[in-house]
């Protein structure tokens, strides 16, 4: 195993500069997503409009109906049938919404003639939306029965009335979490990753690349009894345990911060996120490591290539935000979909097919990338083997 | 026999590297590889070591085909490149560790034989130290010990002491000789043909990508007319005839450069003796002499026409 130990000691001769990204962009990231205070959830409480019922019909069973209806879903206000008493009632806004029953109304719509209500409503309220609802909700289910059963006492259209509006939809929640605190905030954490991770990989990597693909050094290894496949597999060795060691240390400060978070479905989801995005990074990385011929090339490209994919990616900036061309461009860097994946993840309250669908979806694209760019530089390896 | 090279054909395009290269290298031998920059001693060893694919021709070493995946040979060869090919991000310990360990995985073993080569190239007190912070002899060194840790049968130097100081040159020729008396057989690649002259048993002088001399360095000179190069430093020379001297016997060529007198003449016995009686009877004063033998230079420029340094 020694080229997998030289491996090593060529790494540990770059851990400053290693060094340095690591507890800078962690310091950040932790920073950042310390900072970050998503909104707090509030209580739902039903609220009752106020209104003012007038009748001009006269007592009749469907009069009193639509008002004890409308009794149940707002609060009644008395007001004195007086325009200028109305009006103030609605300017104060003791009342949003007044509703006036003409004359003739109960056998018009006993006859099935069309029935016109008379409002006088607050401009632009909601309230007006909702009690416009609940009326023609009455009155279409009344004209149901007066069409289809023409013959139906008023009796009988009160009790079917009365019956049928008590009718409620069961809901169900198909969601039985709760959505932790620490959801927004680790998705926070692991997007910055992506740029920390990035950063190291190219770094390391390509640091000992350009160490072992030295012309000379290469010549001087070939010439030893060591298999060339065997090499190849101790440098194999050397990236996958380079990656996985930078994965442990950037991933063991959200155990610090989060906790059991990280053993819940959303945290396990987004080490597993980060995981595979891991391996497309280093394969990324030793394809850069492939192509670089100098220190200060590959310093650009891990400057370039990290924060560029970052940015355009909706690691600094949140996806929502970004132009579409951005996005489409986006969507060629596995940071895209590592970043999408993450938000999915800290997004859901629970996880079914669906949004898991989506998630793992995004994570098999991370990783397709990282094959074929694999594949490519494995091409470009051959290629050059043929070429000397 | 340890390596035997037939018919070796190598071409770069148009240019023909080597061109029907043979090479016989026995058991226990120093064999010189001399010949002037380009002349395709590089290559072949580069060939011999599978480094490089050939057009035509056959390489065995230890009675084996040679191929990059002879992986049984490469486990008897050592071998030190032309370039210096060390880790900069490992130590010198390090490196001597690295190299031996790809030929030795015993660790015990290895550790041994490391320590034996940092004592045998001098590199005792700069263990830990970078190979930035050695000089270019003690970077050689550490090169030479990287190639010879695992003590292998077989030592392919290529030019090692390039750009070397003479005095870490003498100590690498010696520590070369050593190797060759502890029963190691070498081949030895240089341009300088003092260090081929003191060190090799054998020399091969190579010119465009073909060998056109062979032999030990005696019988190299002996291939050519010129016996010895006699230097005079003329008092007077404007009194001399120059052709009078060419006319001498056995003098094969004489050149006067200010009061520098150069006679190059075949072997023959007192030469010397008649060509200072004939300056003396010219009246010619004459400051200092002296002869020396042939040179490998001279055998190459008789063969190629040409000086082995250009």
């Amino acid at each position: 195993m020694q080229v997998y130990k030289a491996f090593f000691k060529v790494i540990q001769k770059n851990r400053a500069q290693i060094l340095i990204y690591l507890v800078v962009f962690m310091a950040l990231a932790l920073i950042l997503s310390g900072a970050y205070n998503p909104p707090q959830d509030t209580d739902f409480t039903k609220v009752k409009v106020n209104i003012a019922f007038i009748n001009d019909d006269g007592d009749s069973q469907l009069v009193a109906g639509l008002k004890t209806y409308l009794g149940e879903n707002a609060n009644l206000v008395a007001i004195p049938d007086e325009t200028q008493k109305l009006q103030d009632a609605l300017f104060f806004r003791q009342v949003e919404y007044i509703l006036r029953v003409p004359a003739g109304f109960t056998e018009d719509m006993l006859n099935g003639k069309e029935v016109q209500l008379e409002k006088t409503t607050v401009p632009d309220s909601t309230s007006n939306i909702y009690m416009d609802l609940l009326i023609n909700k009455y009155l279409n289910t009344v004209k149901t029965y007066t069409t289809y059963l023409p013959g139906l006492s008023q009796d009988d259209l009160s009790q079917n009335l009365e019956k049928d509006l008590a009718e409620q939809s069961k809901v169900t929640m198909i969601s039985n979490g709760t959505h932790s605190i620490y959801a927004e905030k680790s998705g926070y954490y692991f997007n910055y990753l992506s740029y920390s991770l990035f950063a190291i990989l190219i770094l390391g990597v390509c640091s000992v690349m350009l160490v072992f693909n030295d012309t000379d050094l290469k010549r001087r290894n070939l010439c030893s009894p060591i298999r060339s496949a065997n090499m190849n597999m101790q440098m194999v060795l050397g990236n996958l345990s380079f990656a996985i060691l930078t994965w442990l240390v950037l991933i063991s400060a959200s155990f610090i911060m989060y906790g059991s978070f990280m053993f819940t479905a959303t945290g396990l989801l987004l080490l597993l996120n980060s995981f595979v995005f891991t391996l497309a990074v280093l394969s990324i990385s030793y394809l850069i490591g492939n192509l670089v011929k100098s220190r200060g090339a590959m310093s650009a490209i891990a400057n370039v290539f990290a924060l560029g994919t970052s940015f355009i990616s909706g690691v600094f900036v949140p996806q929502e935000l970004l132009g579409a061309n951005v996005l489409t461009i986006a969507s060629f860097t596995p940071t895209y979909w590592y970043v999408k994946a993450n938000n999915e993840i800290t997004a859901a309250v629970s996880f079914n097919t669906g949004n898991l669908s989506s998630i793992f979806t995004s994570m098999v694209l991370v990783l397709a990338f990282g094959v074929a760019v694999l594949g490519v530089t494995l091409v470009l390896i051959k290629q050059r083997r043929v070429e000397s | 026999m340890v390596i035997n090279v037939k018919n070796l054909v190598k071409r770069y395009g148009n240019l023909i590297a080597l061109d029907h290269f043979n090479l016989e290298v026995q058991e226990g031998e120093i064999l010189g590889l001399l010949g002037p920059n380009g002349s395709g001693k590089t290559t072949a060893i580069n060939c011999i070591l599978s480094l490089l694919k050939y057009d035509k021709g056959t390489i065995e070493i230890y009675d084996q085909p040679m191929s990059p995946e002879a992986y049984a040979i490469k486990r008897n060869i050592g071998v030190v490149m032309q370039n210096v090919a060390v880790f900069n991000e490992l130590t010198v310990y390090e490196n001597i560790d690295y190299f031996c360990g790809l030929y030795v995985s015993d660790k015990q073993t290895r550790k041994k034989l490391v320590a034996e080569a940092i004592d045998f190239v001098g590199l005792n007190d700069f263990k830990k130290f970078y190979p930035k912070k050695l000089s270019g002899g003690l970077l050689r060194r550490l090169n030479i010990a990287c190639g010879i840790a695992h003590k292998p049968k077989l030592i392919i130097l290529d030019e090692p002491t390039v750009a070397v100081d003479p005095q870490s040159r003498n100590n690498i020729l010696e520590g070369i000789m050593e190797l060759n008396r502890q029963g190691a057989t070498i081949i030895y690649t240089s341009h300088y043909m003092e260090e081929v002259e003191q060190i090799c048993s054998r020399i091969a002088i190579m010119d465009k990508g073909k060998i056109i001399a062979m032999g030990t360095n005696e019988d190299l000179k002996k291939m050519i007319k010129s016996g010895e190069h006699i230097n005079l430093e003329l008092l007077n020379p404007e009194e001399m005839e120059l052709s009078e001297i060419k006319s001498l016997p056995h003098v094969i060529s004489a050149e006067l450069t200010d009061h520098q007198l150069v006679v190059k003449s075949s072997r023959g016995k007192n030469n010397l003796i008649m060509i200072l009686d004939h300056l003396k009877d010219q009246n010619i004063g004459i400051g200092k002499i002296y002869s020396e033998p042939p040179t490998l230079n001279d055998v190459f420029l008789e063969i190629t026409g040409k000086e082995l340094r250009d």
